[in-house]
């Protein structure tokens, strides 16, 4: 008895065996077919392939005539950091710009940002204001855009090169006094406030960008910074209407003359600037997607 | 005021903490900049020389603009207190330099003052001054074993890249 069981037992084992391999074979000759199927069919691949997207050549303008602008987040601070981290950092920037377009704006610019929101109806979110702070350098570059709903003022701080923007549009495009309007905070709401229905202002791709020289009025005092101190260097408030001579000549005391003298501040980065923009622009026109 | 981190940590900061304050950390600078030009040659201790050298070879890139660039004199006005030195610098010290990129200073390490804080002192000199020279830190002897065979090992080197240069072409 036991040695017919023992002998049943091989038997079963090689039928296992022979019945793994044919399977084993049928699933490899399966497959193959499919692959010869595809490769004589030709028109109907099993995986999607999105179209190609339209590569947009404008060729009214020259190439000469356009306006040169490297976004600011291309340019590492002053740094002990190894240049590569830079490059690398670069690389990067550009592959996320190849798939989505991160318009010329400045601050002072109208824009509206549509972000993937998991929570909201529709699954996007629009949010539209006027940039008031471009920070960060490289992937964590940042800008903050100021608006008032509802008489509520809100600010809100996007991070460019987050996978959840889907879409950055520049509403207006221009450029302010200075260059951090963060003095809307405690300026009259009249100067916070964009309209949701605006419709984009068309804006020239030559020339220099238009500069809005308003003086903003300010809120009574306390602010939240003393925008009158030298150190924040604010062209875009009306001071005569809210502080008096004496005052003015008071914020003048922290004023350090001497800073603009100091070579250990300076940093030139027109060397750089021309460089990156070059690197950027010649990566940019490569093919974009596949 | 409203004390953050930022103020307590210092990593990354460059310039050192002189005198009363940054005002008075930058007249000083200004004063021993004025001497090291009237002079070309002074002796200070050894954190204020550091600082001056950067300063001073800052000055030096400036005047190299040329007297009749705006910014170059009025840097040269400001760092300069002893008005007369100001022809000095853009007449004799930027042509004497025109053909160096950079280095146009020198320290060298003195044995600390006498005085009773023992401060540690340094000379610094314009180079191409006309005093005797100074003796700054002896690079290794060249002289030695070692350092000829590495010499040596340099120049085979050399000719082995020049030769795969000429063969390229």
């Amino acid at each position: 008895m036991a040695a017919c069981t023992r002998r049943l037992d091989k038997v079963m084992f090689s039928i296992r065996l022979l019945r793994n391999i044919q399977q084993k074979n049928e699933r490899f000759l399966s497959t193959s077919m499919r692959r010869l199927d595809e490769g004589s069919d030709g028109g109907k691949p099993t995986k999607f392939t999105p179209p190609p997207k339209p590569v947009i050549i404008d060729k009214t303008q020259s190439e000469a005539s356009l306006r040169k602008f490297l976004s600011p987040e291309f340019i590492p601070p002053r740094q002990r950091i190894n240049p590569l981290k830079f490059a690398i950092e670069r690389k990067d920037m550009i592959q996320r710009r190849k798939v989505l377009n991160i318009p010329e704006f400045y601050v002072g610019s109208v824009l509206a940002v549509t972000m993937a929101d998991p929570h909201a109806s529709g699954k996007t979110n629009r949010f539209m204001g006027i940039c008031i702070q471009r920070g960060g350098h490289g992937l964590g570059a940042t800008f903050v855009l100021r608006n008032i709903i509802d008489g509520q003022g809100v600010e809100i701080c996007y991070e460019m090169y987050s996978p959840r923007l889907q879409q950055l549009e520049v509403l207006k495009l221009e450029k302010r006094l200075d260059n951090n309007l963060m003095y809307l905070r405690d300026a009259l709401p009249e100067y916070s406030t964009v309209n949701l229905d605006m419709k984009p202002v068309p804006h020239s791709v030559t020339g220099d960008v238009p500069v809005n020289k308003t003086r903003v009025r300010m809120r009574p005092k306390p602010w939240s910074k003393r925008w009158e101190r030298p150190k924040y260097n604010v062209q875009g408030i009306r001071f005569d209407l809210c502080l008096s001579p004496e005052k003015l000549e008071h914020a003048q005391k922290w004023a350090e003359p001497w800073r603009e003298y100091d070579m250990l501040k300076e940093y030139d980065t027109t060397a750089l600037e021309e460089r990156f923009l070059k690197e950027v622009q010649t990566e940019m026109s490569k093919s974009t997607c596949p | 005021m409203r004390v953050n981190i930022q103020m307590l940590i210092s990593h990354g900061r460059v310039a050192r903490k002189m005198g009363l304050g940054p005002e008075s950390r930058i007249n000083m600078l200004r004063n021993i900049l004025t001497g090291l030009v009237r002079h070309e040659r002074i002796e200070t201790t050894r954190g204020r020389a550091d600082e001056v050298q950067f300063y001073a070879e800052k000055l030096i890139d400036y005047a190299k603009k040329g007297d009749t660039d705006e910014k170059a004199m009025k840097m040269a006005n400001f760092w300069l207190t002893e008005k007369d030195l100001i022809p000095k610098l853009f007449k004799v010290l930027a042509p004497r330099f025109e053909t160096q990129p950079k280095a146009y200073t020198r320290m060298a390490r003195i044995p600390n003052r006498e005085n009773l804080d023992r401060a540690a002192m340094a000379v610094l000199e314009y180079k191409g001054n006309p005093f005797p020279p100074l003796q700054t830190a002896k690079r290794d002897n060249e002289l030695t074993l070692l350092n000829q065979l590495l010499k040596g090992y340099r120049e085979q080197r050399a000719q082995q890249a020049a030769a795969k240069r000429q063969d390229v072409l």
